[in-house]
């Protein structure tokens, strides 16, 4: 009985042995032959077969164009608008389209000319989007844009309206 | 040596002119005006033109003048209502302050557009026929 119970100890012992020569000592050894701790390596990626290699992509240099003192830079936008509900006439409702419309082409303007600041916020809870608000602004001066074409269809006024930079306006 | 029929007449033309100097000097005076409107979802919302007469000598540099239709009128707010869409015109051309506001909350979109001239002087010289707005800057 007693060798018997000494056998069964000495084959655990050794397939515990085994175990650990097949998977490598897992157990941190923090001090090195010297006794000084060693540095805690980041683990080796697991290479998985026929993983499809990422190149690096090369975007297109996109060159937006500068404002000289030769060259003038013409900047066009199309502004909507449409009519108030309550308006008493097709005249009417075709003025204040058009008022709205125009000031659609000074944002739009404003937007190219000078940029826009955007603002998001999303409220995530218990993994689900709850609420998601995105605020733009702009701010800015313009003078001098013309309007260029105006078209009226269906309720909706649309304007073409253009401005030109040029080097003097922003130099004095 | 002049005759007294030549002198005369020499005398009342240098008169008359003085006279209608001093009668278009008094005509041409300043005014302060605003505008202000505001476009809601693509829709206008308000529209605000402010006119009233400069209680101060205002100082500046005059610019581009427009020249309105008077039709027999002094009142400078009746001639500016009888050429309503002449006078935004040239205001815009004048140059307006954007302030744009979108907000975007659960994908439904609302924005808010307001196009504003802040208040500027004008020197308003108002003839038979016309009236000659020019703005200071």
């Amino acid at each position: 009985m007693k060798y018997s119970l000494l056998l069964i100890a000495l084959l655990s012992t050794s397939s515990i042995l085994s175990a650990f020569s097949l998977f490598g000592s897992d157990e941190p050894s923090s001090q090195s032959k010297d006794g000084m701790p060693e540095p805690i390596l980041a683990p080796t990626p697991i290479r998985i077969a026929n993983t499809p290699t990422m190149e690096p992509v090369t975007m297109p240099s996109i060159r937006e164009p500068l404002l000289t003192q030769a060259q003038r830079i013409r900047v066009s936008v199309i502004g909507q608008g449409v009519a108030p509900m309550n308006t008493s006439s097709p005249a009417q409702a075709y003025a204040l389209a058009k008022r709205a419309a125009i000031a659609d082409g000074y944002r739009l303007i404003a937007e190219k000319v000078k940029g826009v600041r955007v603002e998001g916020q999303d409220l995530i809870k218990n993994m689900m989007t709850q609420k998601s608000t995105i605020r733009t602004s702009v701010n800015a001066m313009v003078r001098n844009s013309n309007l260029v074409e105006t078209t009226f269809k269906d309720g909706l006024c649309e304007v073409e309206m253009e401005i030109v930079l040029s080097y003097v306006d922003f130099s004095l | 040596m002049r005759s007294r029929n030549g002198n005369s007449s020499f005398i009342r033309r240098f008169f008359f002119i003085i006279i209608l100097f001093y009668s278009l000097a008094l005509n041409a005076s300043e005014y302060l005006i605003s505008y202000r409107y505001v476009v809601k979802n693509l829709s206008i919302y308000n529209e605000t033109l402010l006119v009233s007469k400069a209680m101060k000598k205002c100082t500046g540099h005059e610019q581009q003048s427009l020249s309105l239709e008077t039709n027999k009128e002094t009142n400078l707010k009746k001639i500016i209502s009888n050429n309503f869409e002449k006078f935004i015109y040239f205001i815009h051309k004048l140059g307006l302050h954007i302030n744009h506001k979108d907000l975007t909350v659960n994908y439904e979109y609302s924005s808010t557009t307001i196009l504003t001239l802040k208040t500027t002087c004008f020197k308003v010289h108002i003839n038979d026929n016309l009236a000659i707005i020019t703005p200071l800057k």
